[in-house]
C-alpha cells in the first residue's frame, strides 16, 4: 500500500516535471533564429514569399508565442507529441523505433559494465596489491578519461578497418534478410563495438565504486562477525558483503542515467547506431523542431523512469528504507 | 530547333519497332544507395535530386533528354511549335496509364504544368505559360505569353511530373499533398513502400508504356545516414548503384574496390555550381575591385587538385561548362597575390596594424565538409596572405543559415546553386535585379544589380534563335564574371558508383533524375 | 577560530597529497600542458590555420609538419600546441559556472531547509532530468556556437551534482557546534553561510570542482566533435570533429587531439583523486 502511494506520488510530480521540460525547451527553441520552415524551402530549392507565409501557416508558425505554447503544451498534455517535418512521420512513433536501439544500447553496456566492474572491484579489493587492482585503476582511469568518441574511433579503426572482424556501422544488415535467431546473433554482432565503448566508461565507474565500498564492507564488524562466525572467506564475501557494496553500485547506475543518454549520442553518431542520440543529432542539424522537442521531453521521461526504478531497486536491497526521503 | 523535333520523331518511330528482345536480360532486383532524403517524392512542388531520382522513376513526363541536351519523346510522342513560338503543341502517346489503371490524357498534362508553375519553387521556369489548351485526350497546347525557349528543358523528368488529375486535382494545397509521399504517376516504376529514413521500394510497372521497359523487377532504394555507412555497404557489395555520390575522401578508395566502376558521366543538366557569393551592399566589398582581388586570392587548382583530390572541376562562370550556353571567354581568375594587393591598394584598402587590410566573415552551407566548410575554412589562411582577417561563421543547421543569407547578414559565403538545364531556370535568380527579395533564400542575395545584364537576360530568355541566344549569353558570362557579384570556384563533382555488370547507365544529361528504364544487369 | 582550525587540515592535506604519487604525476602533466596553453605560441609560433603543406601528410614526412598535416594541410602540432588553450578555458570557466551555480543553490537549500530547500530541490531536480549532452546542443545551437555559448551551455547543465553535494555538507556542517555558536553570538546569516559554513564544506567541494574541470573539457570535446564549437578557435576537440570523417586515411589527425585530451583529463582526474585522499581522513590510512 505505501509503496503504491509512493509510487502515485513520484508520478503525479514526474508529470509536472515532463510539463516544465516542455515549457522551457518550446521557450528556448522559439528563441532561435530561423524555423523549420526555411529547411523546407531549402530543400524545395528557394520559394517565393507568399509560399513562405502559406508554410508557415500550415505548421502554425504565425502565431503569436504564447498561443503557440499553449496549443503546443496541450497537445503534448493529450500525448500528441507533433509529426517530424523531415521524416514526415509522428514524433512519437519515430521516437519510439528508436528508443528500442538506445535501450539495446545502454543496457547491454550498462550490464556488461555492472557485472565486470563488480567482479573487478571486488577482486581487486580482497587482494589491493594484485595485478589486478593495478589493472583496475588503469581501466577506471583510462574510463574516465578518455572521451568516448575518440576512443570508439580508435576502437572503429581497429576492429572495422585495420583487423575487420566486425560491422562498423548500423544496427544489422538489412541485405541479409535474416529473422529470427539469425536476426538476433546479427544485432548482437552490430552491438559489440558500440556497446563495448560504451561500457568503458561505465566499467571505470562501478570497478571503482565497487572496489571502494567493498574495502569499506570488508573493514566493518558484521563482516568481521561473519569471519569470527567461521563461514568461508567466500560466503562471507558473496552473501554478505556484496550485497552491502552494491548498494552504492546501484545507486550510481541510477543517478547517472541522463549521463548515460549523453554517453550514447556520441557512440550512436560513432557507429550510427539507429538510436535517440543520432535522431536527435539528425533533428538538431535539420532544425526539425517538433521532433527535437519530442525527443528532449521523453529523454526526460526515461530519465524519470529510471530514477524511480533506481529508487525502487534500492528499497528492495535494502530493507532498511522504508519511508521516502 | 525543327530539325531536331524530325529527328526525334523518327527516332520514336524506330524505338517502338526496334523494340531490344535479343540478348538484354530482365528481371531482378537493384539495390540503390543513397545518403540524401526527401520528404516526399513529388518533384512538381520541389526541387532537389532526393525528390527527383524516386520522382522520375515514378511519375513520367512529357519530354526526356539524351546526353547531348536534344529533346526525346516520352510521354509526348512528337510535338511542334505554333503561333511564332508561342504555343508549344504536345501530341501525347495513345497507351500510357497511371499506375491504378486510368489513362493519362492532356486533361492531366493541362493540370500538372498549371500545378507545377503555381507551386513550383522556379518561378521563372513556367512564367510564361498562360494556360493549356486540350482540344483532345492526345494533344495538349501550351499557351504562352512571349516566346520561351527554356519550356523544352522544363518538361523534362525532373522538372515536371504528369500527375493524375484525379489524385492530385483534390483541391488540398499541392505543396502539403498527403499524396506526395505515396504518389502515383505513369513512369516505369511504382512506389510500393517508403520508411522514412530506412528505405525506399519501388516494384515494375507492367503496364507502363514504352514496350520491355523498365528492365528490372524491383528497385529497393537504402537510405544511409552518412556518406562512410555507404560507403562500407559499397565495399561489401551491399549496393549495386549509388547516383549522386559526392564524397572525394571516400570515392579514391572506393574506385580500387574490385568489381566497382565510378564515373562522372551524366547529369551536364544539373550544372551545380560551388562558389564563394560577396554581399555587394556591404563595404568594402561594394567595390567590384575588392571582389576581384579576392577572387585572384583563391587557388582554385588548390581547392580541385588537393582538397578535392583532382575530382572536382574548376568553374568559371554562371554557366557550368559542358551546357551548351557555357562560355570560357572571360576572366578566369588565375591565383596571383600580386594583382589581388595592387587591386586592393586601388580600392584604398590600406594595409593597417599587423598588415591587415579588412576584416570579413565567410558563412557556409552546412552539410557538405568537403565542398563547403574545407573551402571556407581555406579562405582563412588563404585570404591573410592578401591582407584580409576572415571570420568563418558557423550555422549549425541549414535554417541559421538561411536566415542570415536571405536577411542579407553576411559579407560573404560559400554557396551552392544549381543550373537547372536552361538558365533561364537556375541561372537568371541570380542576377536579375528584379530578383533582390530579402528573406528569400536563393535569390539575388548578392544585391547584385546590373542593368546591361537584366537588359540581356530579358532579352535571351524570349529569343527563339539558339546562335543569338548563346551571344547574348556569351555577353552576359563576361559582364558578371568581371564584375564579381561571385567568385566562382568548381563544379559540384557528382559520381555513380556502380557494380561493374550493370549495362546501359543514365548517363543523360539528367542522370538519375531521370527515368532508369534502360538499365538492366548482364 | 574557524580559520586557527582550518589551517591545520591544509596543511596536513599537503603533507599526503605529496607523497601521492599518481597525483604527483598528475600535477607534472597538468603544469605541462599550462604551460605549453599558455607560452606555446612564443614557443612554436605557426598559426594554426596556416596551409603548410600538402593536405594529408602523414607524420614524419615532412620537416615542416613533423606530426603530419590535417585534410587542409594545416601544421597539425600547432594545433595541439594551440588547441589546448580554448579546451581548458572552456573546461576551467564551465566547471567555475557549474561550482558557483551549484554552491549557491546547494547552500541555501542546505543551510535554510524548508520551503527554501524544497523549491531549489525541485530546480535541482528538474535540471537533472534534461538530458544534459542534447540540452546542451540544443543550446549552442540556438545561439551560435562560440567559446562562451559552449562554456555556457556546459555551466549550465553540469550544476546538479555540485548542488547536492554541497546541499549535503551544508546538512552536516549546520548541526556542528561551531555553526552553533556563531548563530549564538548573533552572526547574520549570510556570514555564517559563506563565512563559517562554506569554508569548512570546501574540500569536497574543491574536489567534486577539480573532477568537474575534466568532465567539462570532454563534454567540450563533445560538442566538438559533433561540429558545435567555433571554427576560428582551434581546439582538440574541433580537431578532432573536423578530421573524423578521414579517420580511414588519416589515423594520427583524430589519434594526437585525443590524446592530448586524455592525458588532460587524465591529469585533472589523479589530481582530483589525490586532492580526495587528502582531504578524507577515513581513506587516509589506506
Amino acid at each position: 500500500m505505501r509503496i503504491a502511494l509512493f509510487i502515485a506520488r513520484r508520478i503525479a510530480y514526474a508529470i509536472g516535471l515532463l510539463l516544465a521540460v516542455a515549457i522551457l525547451n518550446f521557450t528556448l527553441i522559439h528563441l532561435a533564429p530561423g524555423d523549420v520552415v526555411e529547411t523546407i524551402v531549402g530543400e524545395m530549392g528557394g520559394a517565393s514569399a507568399e509560399t513562405i507565409a502559406s508554410l508557415r501557416k500550415t505548421y502554425g508558425l504565425d502565431k503569436g508565442f504564447l498561443e503557440q505554447l499553449f496549443i503546443y503544451v496541450s497537445r503534448v498534455a493529450t500525448g500528441d507529441l507533433g509529426v517530424s517535418t523531415y521524416f514526415n512521420r509522428p514524433v512519437l512513433g519515430l521516437v519510439a523505433d528508436r528508443m528500442f536501439a538506445t535501450v539495446l544500447l545502454v543496457f547491454s553496456a550498462l550490464a556488461s559494465a555492472v557485472v565486470l566492474g563488480t567482479f573487478l572491484g571486488v577482486t581487486a579489493a580482497r587482494r589491493p596489491s594484485s595485478w589486478l587492482g593495478a589493472f583496475v585503476t588503469i581501466v577506471a582511469l583510462f574510463g574516465f578519461s578518455a572521451p568516448v568518441f575518440w576512443s570508439g574511433l580508435l576502437l572503429l579503426l581497429l576492429f572495422a578497418s585495420v583487423w575487420p572482424i566486425l560491422p562498423a556501422s548500423g544496427m544489422y544488415d538489412i541485405a541479409s534478410g535474416a529473422t529470427g535467431f539469425a536476426y538476433v546473433l546479427d544485432v548482437a554482432h552490430h552491438l559489440v563495438l558500440p556497446a563495448g565503448t560504451l561500457a568503458i566508461i561505465y566499467l571505470a565507474l562501478y570497478s571503482r565504486l565497487a572496489r571502494a565500498s567493498m574495502i569499506e564492507v570488508l573493514g566493518s564488524d558484521y563482516v568481521r562477525t561473519a569471519r569470527a562466525k567461521g563461514l568461508s572467506e567466500n560466503k562471507v564475501v558473496f552473501k554478505h558483503a556484496l550485497r552491502n557494496a552494491i548498494l552504492p553500485v546501484v545507486t550510481i547506475a541510477g543517478l547517472q542515467f541522463s549521463g548515460m543518454l549523453a554517453g550514447a549520442v556520441l557512440v550512436e553518431t560513432v557507429f550510427t547506431w539507429p538510436g535517440m542520440g543520432l535522431l536527435a543529432f539528425e533533428a538538431i542539424l535539420r532544425r526539425d523542431t517538433q521532433l527535437i522537442l519530442g525527443i528532449l521531453l521523453l529523454s526526460a521521461l526515461l530519465v524519470i523512469v529510471g530514477n524511480l526504478l533506481t529508487d525502487l531497486a534500492y528499497r528492495l536491497i535494502d530493507p532498511r528504507i522504508r519511508t521516502d526521503g | 530547333m525543327m530539325q531536331t523535333i524530325v529527328k526525334s520523331i523518327v527516332f520514336a518511330a524506330t524505338l517502338a519497332i526496334a523494340a531490344p528482345a535479343t540478348a538484354q536480360k530482365a528481371g531482378g532486383t537493384l539495390i540503390w544507395g543513397t545518403t540524401q532524403v526527401a520528404r516526399h517524392f513529388n518533384p512538381a512542388v520541389q526541387s532537389g535530386y532526393a525528390t527527383a531520382m524516386v520522382g522520375a522513376q515514378v511519375f513520367a513526363s512529357p519530354l526526356r533528354f539524351d546526353d547531348k541536351w536534344n529533346p526525346q519523346p516520352y510521354l509526348a510522342e512528337s510535338w511542334s511549335f505554333q503561333d511564332d513560338g508561342k504555343s508549344l503543341l504536345l501530341k501525347l502517346v495513345p497507351n500510357a496509364t497511371f499506375h491504378d489503371g486510368k489513362p493519362v490524357t492532356s486533361e492531366d498534362v493541362a493540370f500538372s504544368i498549371m500545378a507545377i508553375k503555381a507551386n513550383h519553387p522556379f518561378s521563372s521556369m513556367l512564367a510564361a505559360v498562360e494556360r493549356v489548351d486540350t482540344p483532345s485526350p492526345t494533344v495538349a497546347i501550351i499557351r504562352m505569353s512571349q516566346p520561351h525557349p527554356a519550356i523544352f528543358l522544363a518538361l523534362s523528368p525532373a522538372l515536371c511530373p504528369i500527375m493524375p488529375k484525379h489524385i492530385f486535382g483534390d483541391g488540398a494545397d499541392l505543396k502539403t499533398h498527403a499524396r506526395n509521399t505515396t504518389p502515383i504517376g505513369s513512369g516505369p516504376y511504382k512506389l510500393a513502400e517508403f520508411k522514412p529514413g530506412e528505405h525506399i521500394i519501388l516494384e515494375k510497372n507492367p503496364a507502363f508504356f514504352i514496350k520491355d521497359r523498365p528492365k528490372f523487377d524491383r528497385i529497393i532504394v537504402r537510405i544511409f545516414r552518412d556518406s562512410n555507412a555507404l560507403a562500407v555497404a559499397i565495399e561489401r557489395k551491399e549496393i549495386q548503384f549509388t547516383p549522386f555520390w559526392a564524397d572525394l575522401a571516400l570515392l579514391d578508395r572506393l574506385s580500387k574496390t574490385p568489381g566497382i566502376a565510378t564515373t562522372d558521366k551524366g547529369g551536364d543538366a544539373i550544372g551545380p555550381l560551388n562558389w564563394l557569393a560577396f554581399n555587394t551592399k556591404k563595404k568594402p566589398l561594394d567595390d567590384a575591385r575588392v571582389r576581384q582581388a579576392i577572387s585572384f586570392a583563391i587557388d582554385r587548382e588548390f581547392i580541385t587538385k588537393k582538397l578535392h583530390n583532382g575530382r572536382s572541376r574548376i568553374a568559371t562562370g554562371p554557366i557550368a561548362p559542358g551546357a551548351p550556353f557555357y562560355s570560357g571567354a572571360v576572366e578566369h581568375y588565375k591565383v596571383d597575390l600580386e594583382k589581388a594587393n595592387r587591386l586592393l591598394d586601388q580600392a584604398g584598402l590600406k594595409k593597417g596594424a599587423g598588415g591587415v587590410r579588412a576584416s570579413l566573415s565567410v558563412d557556409y552551407l552546412p552539410g557538405s565538409n568537403e565542398q563547403q566548410k574545407n573551402v571556407a575554412e581555406y579562405l582563412k589562411p588563404q585570404l591573410k596572405k592578401i591582407g584580409i582577417e576572415v571570420t568563418v561563421r558557423n550555422a549549425p543547421d541549414f535554417p541559421t543559415w538561411a536566415k542570415r543569407v536571405g536577411a542579407h547578414d553576411f559579407d560573404m559565403t560559400m554557396d551552392a546553386v544549381f543550373n537547372w538545364g536552361d538558365p533561364v531556370i537556375g541561372v537568371h535568380r541570380t542576377y536579375l535585379s528584379s530578383n533582390i527579395r530579402p528573406g528569400i533564400i536563393w535569390s539575388n542575395t548578392q544585391s547584385y544589380s546590373n542593368p546591361k545584364v537584366d537588359d540581356l537576360l530579358a532579352k535571351a530568355a524570349v529569343e527563339r534563335d539558339p546562335a543569338k541566344r548563346k551571344a547574348e549569353y556569351q555577353e552576359f558570362q563576361k559582364i558578371v564574371v568581371g564584375d564579381a557579384p561571385i567568385a566562382y570556384i568548381n563544379v559540384l563533382p557528382y559520381f555513380t558508383i556502380y557494380e561493374k555488370n550493370l549495362r546501359s547507365l543514365p548517363t543523360t544529361i539528367w542522370g538519375a533524375m531521370a527515368p532508369i528504364d534502360e538499365m538492366y544487369r548482364e | 577560530m574557524a580559520e586557527t582550525e582550518a589551517r591545520g587540515p591544509w596543511r596536513e592535506a599537503w603533507s599526503v597529497f605529496k607523497r601521492n604519487y599518481a597525483a604527483l604525476v598528475g600535477l607534472g602533466i597538468l603544469a605541462l600542458v599550462l604551460t605549453t596553453a599558455i607560452a606555446g605560441p612564443w614557443i612554436y609560433p605557426v598559426d594554426p590555420f596556416d596551409i603548410v603543406g600538402a593536405p594529408k601528410t602523414p607524420p614524419g614526412t615532412d620537416a615542416d609538419a613533423v606530426l603530419g598535416t590535417d585534410y587542409l594541410g594545416r601544421d597539425m602540432l600547432a594545433g595541439l600546441v594551440r588547441g589546448g588553450r580554448p579546451t581548458l578555458m572552456v573546461g576551467f570557466f564551465a566547471a567555475m559556472i557549474a561550482t558557483v551555480i551549484g554552491i549557491t543553490m546547494g547552500a541555501l537549500g542546505g543551510y535554510y531547509g524548508g520551503k527554501v530547500d524544497a523549491l531549489l530541490g525541485r530546480i535541482t531536480e528538474f535540471f537533472q532530468v534534461l538530458p544534459a549532452l542534447l540540452f546542451a546542443m540544443v543550446l549552442v545551437m540556438l545561439f551560435t556556437p562560440s567559446l562562451v555559448t559552449v562554456t555556457f551551455a556546459i555551466g549550465f547543465v553540469a550544476w546538479t551534482s555540485m548542488a547536492r553535494l554541497t546541499r549535503a555538507e551544508f546538512l552536516r556542517i549546520k548541526q556542528l557546534e561551531y555553526v552553533r555558536a556563531a548563530r549564538a553570538i548573533g552572526s547574520s546569516n549570510g556570514r555564517i553561510i559563506w563565512g563559517v559554513i562554506l569554508p569548512n564544506a570546501l574540500p569536497p567541494i574543491i574536489v567534486a570542482a577539480t573532477l568537474a574541470t575534466g568532465t567539462a573539457i570532454l563534454f567540450e570535446a563533445g560538442l566538438s566533435f559533433l561540429g558545435l564549437s567555433d571554427p576560428n578557435m582551434m581546439s582538440w576537440g574541433m580537431m578532432i570533429g573536423s578530421n573524423r570523417n578521414y579517420l580511414r586515411e588519416m589515423w594520427w589527425a583524430v589519434t594526437f587531439p585525443g590524446v592530448c585530451i586524455f592525458l588532460t583529463v587524465l591529469a585533472i582526474s589523479l589530481v582530483g583523486d589525490g586532492l580526495n585522499d587528502a582531504f578524507n581522513p577515513r581513506l587516509r590510512t589506506r
